[in-house]
């Protein structure tokens, strides 16, 4: 269906709840606004396609909302390399949509940068994962204080593939990412890391679905948020299994750190399993600092916000801890740390 | 004879509440420099409070009393300030840090302390003499702290930082628990380092520790107070006769 066709989702569903359709689009329900296309580069060395559109039909409102926006459209199929590979996007026009497919063909890591200084920003980002790919993904959304970000993601993981997804998010006003895996065949796997930093008024909701699809396939997931000020943090997983995805491993860890009274976090994780012989697990927790946490520390002379400042940073960078790929986990930390530091500083 | 040296703390009537329980009723004690104290006690008596409520913990409610470090009243200081001035506790259970790892944690907790960075190479050196001294591998420093510790990884720990901040008084919470022998030895080590400028405050149960670290007065902790004091031989008494002819007194 094409968005103009489209009905405006409910807030009953789980996916539009907290951050309904309406609050979330650029302008007025069934518009469609003029855009810019999103500016993406690399200095890497791989090579960014300019294709057009293709029409296709999403029963989904904000994927089919991204496509008729008819945004930059870029392409990039990456081989096997050991050389991290770089990708900015850039948003400095009021409205700005892209959409970029990644083809992985071989075992690779990239990162994909998100900033600039726009109003809004819509981003469309679809990846195939080829067999026996293993692959580190790491996405900062490091957009100016003010622009409002729609962001959906889409993996296609194959046979003996990998898939370690690491998402910063500290940028943006008003954000709602949708991330979604599939497990296409057997031995697939995605570990998903997500780290959100709020603050202010900052709005975020993160919805991750993982779907196995098929037997013998693992994946993991770890979110961890720390909001302060008046900020709202809102963490959805929907995970399914399949009938015919038996032996099949998963896991969902929410956690959220209230840094203020008037701060709110919601953890939501959803499971659906259809198959008998799995393991899946899931588990939630919001709470203020941990009290016998900032007495360790205060008993050691660090003063209380120096105590609370490494005790946030350390509870953001652990949801990086669970990657196996270093040089992911290591640029995650590092873009994690220079926000800290520039937090800190002022 | 032993000569008495600079008063580090005096605790007088002390009377401490938890959650409207009063737990402490009535401590007094005095330590100087120099000087290792021992405190004994049946499970609840109320030593680790004793502990805590030194180190400032704000879930120990100082109800009556009063205490004084370095001859200035205790409750005026904040936690930090008390470390910054020299107090130190080693945690029965050392809280876990996830994602915060023990080297930047070390050097943190050094420079709060001495209230100036740690300079690269000589800290480097501190560090690896100290670690050396307790056994202690490198890869910890790259751990999250005391996350996924054993009980004995976060004893040491403990008594490693204890080294490098060179504490004027020393809380020593149950130490020796969880220890083997070897480990016993290898942190009673440190203990009696720190010991010779500061003044010890040593919570234990067991002899096996008092072997080691020999104190100068042994201290029975009945129901909140301290109710029987003396020498090295206390200990001993205590573990052959337990506590049970002390109550009288208490």
């Amino acid at each position: 269906m094409m968005y103009h066709q489209m009905p405006i989702p409910p807030r009953s569903e789980h996916l539009w709840r907290y951050t309904p359709w309406s609050r979330i689009q650029p302008t007025k329900n069934g518009e469609v606004p003029d855009v810019e296309g999103l500016t993406f580069s690399t200095p890497s060395q791989v090579t960014l396609l300019v294709n057009p559109l293709e029409q296709i039909e999403h029963t989904d409102i904000a994927r089919a909302f991204l496509l008729a926006c008819n945004g930059e459209n870029v392409s990039v199929a990456i081989e096997e390399t050991a050389e991290p590979i770089h990708i900015h996007a850039v948003s400095n026009a009021e409205t700005t949509v892209g959409t970029l497919h990644i083809e992985f063909k071989g075992s690779a890591t990239v990162f994909v940068h998100l900033s600039g200084e726009g109003s809004w920003c819509g981003l469309h980002l679809t990846a195939n994962v080829n067999p026996n790919a293993h692959v580190g993904f790491g996405f900062i959304n490091d957009l100016g204080s003010s622009c409002n970000l729609l962001r959906c993601e889409d993996w296609h993981i194959a046979r003996d593939a990998s898939v370690e997804h690491a998402t910063l998010s500290i940028g943006g006003q008003r954000c709602k990412s949708d991330v979604r895996s599939y497990l296409n065949q057997s031995g697939a796997s995605v570990r998903t890391s997500v780290t959100v930093s709020a603050d202010e008024k900052r709005h975020e909701d993160q919805h991750v679905e993982i779907h196995h699809l098929h037997s013998h396939t693992d994946s993991d997931l770890v979110m961890n948020s720390a909001c302060d000020g008046r900020s709202h943090f809102i963490g959805t997983g929907l995970l399914t299994i399949a009938r015919n995805a038996n032996h099949s491993h998963a896991g969902q860890v929410f956690r959220n750190l209230l840094l203020s009274d008037k701060a709110r976090a919601e953890a939501i994780p959803e499971l659906e399993v259809l198959a008998d012989d799995v393991s899946a697990a899931h588990g939630a927790a919001s709470a203020p600092v941990d009290e016998s946490q900032m007495h360790y520390l205060m008993s050691r002379g660090l003063n209380h916000e120096e105590s609370q400042s490494l005790i946030v940073s350390g509870f953001l960078l652990s949801a990086f801890s669970n990657l196996n790929n270093q040089r992911l986990a290591e640029e995650m930390q590092h873009q994690l740390n220079i926000h800290l530091e520039d937090e800190l500083s002022g | 004879m032993r000569v008495v040296s600079e008063e580090i703390l005096r605790i007088e009537n002390l009377h401490v509440s938890v959650a409207g329980t009063p737990i402490l009723k009535g401590v007094n004690l005095v330590i100087h420099r120099g000087e290792i104290h021992a405190l004994m006690g049946r499970n609840g008596a109320g030593k680790s409070t004793l502990a805590n409520a030194l180190m400032g913990h704000p879930a120990y409610e100082i109800t009556e009393g009063k205490v004084f470090y370095k001859g200035e009243p205790l409750e005026d200081l904040d936690v930090f300030e008390r470390a910054r001035n020299g107090m130190f506790l080693s945690f029965q259970y050392p809280a876990s840090i996830p994602g915060v790892q023990v080297g930047t944690f070390l050097k943190k907790a050094v420079a709060s302390v001495r209230d100036e960075p740690p300079k690269g190479r000589a800290f480097r050196k501190e560090l690896t003499t100290a670690m050396e001294k307790l056994s202690m591998e490198k890869a910890v420093l790259s751990r999250y702290v005391n996350d996924g510790f054993s009980g004995g990884e976060k004893k040491r720990l403990e008594i490693l930082q204890m080294l490098l901040l060179q504490p004027q008084l020393a809380l020593l919470d149950e130490t020796d628990s969880g220890l083997d022998i070897d480990a016993l030895r290898i942190v009673s080590q440190g203990i009696n380092e720190i010991a010779v400028d500061a003044g010890c405050l040593v919570i234990t149960h067991y002899q096996r520790l008092l072997d080691l670290v020999k104190p100068h007065f042994v201290h029975a902790m009945i129901d909140g107070a301290i109710v029987h004091s003396g020498g090295a031989e206390l200990a001993h008494e205590l573990e052959a006769r337990g506590y049970d002819w002390l109550d009288v007194a208490a």
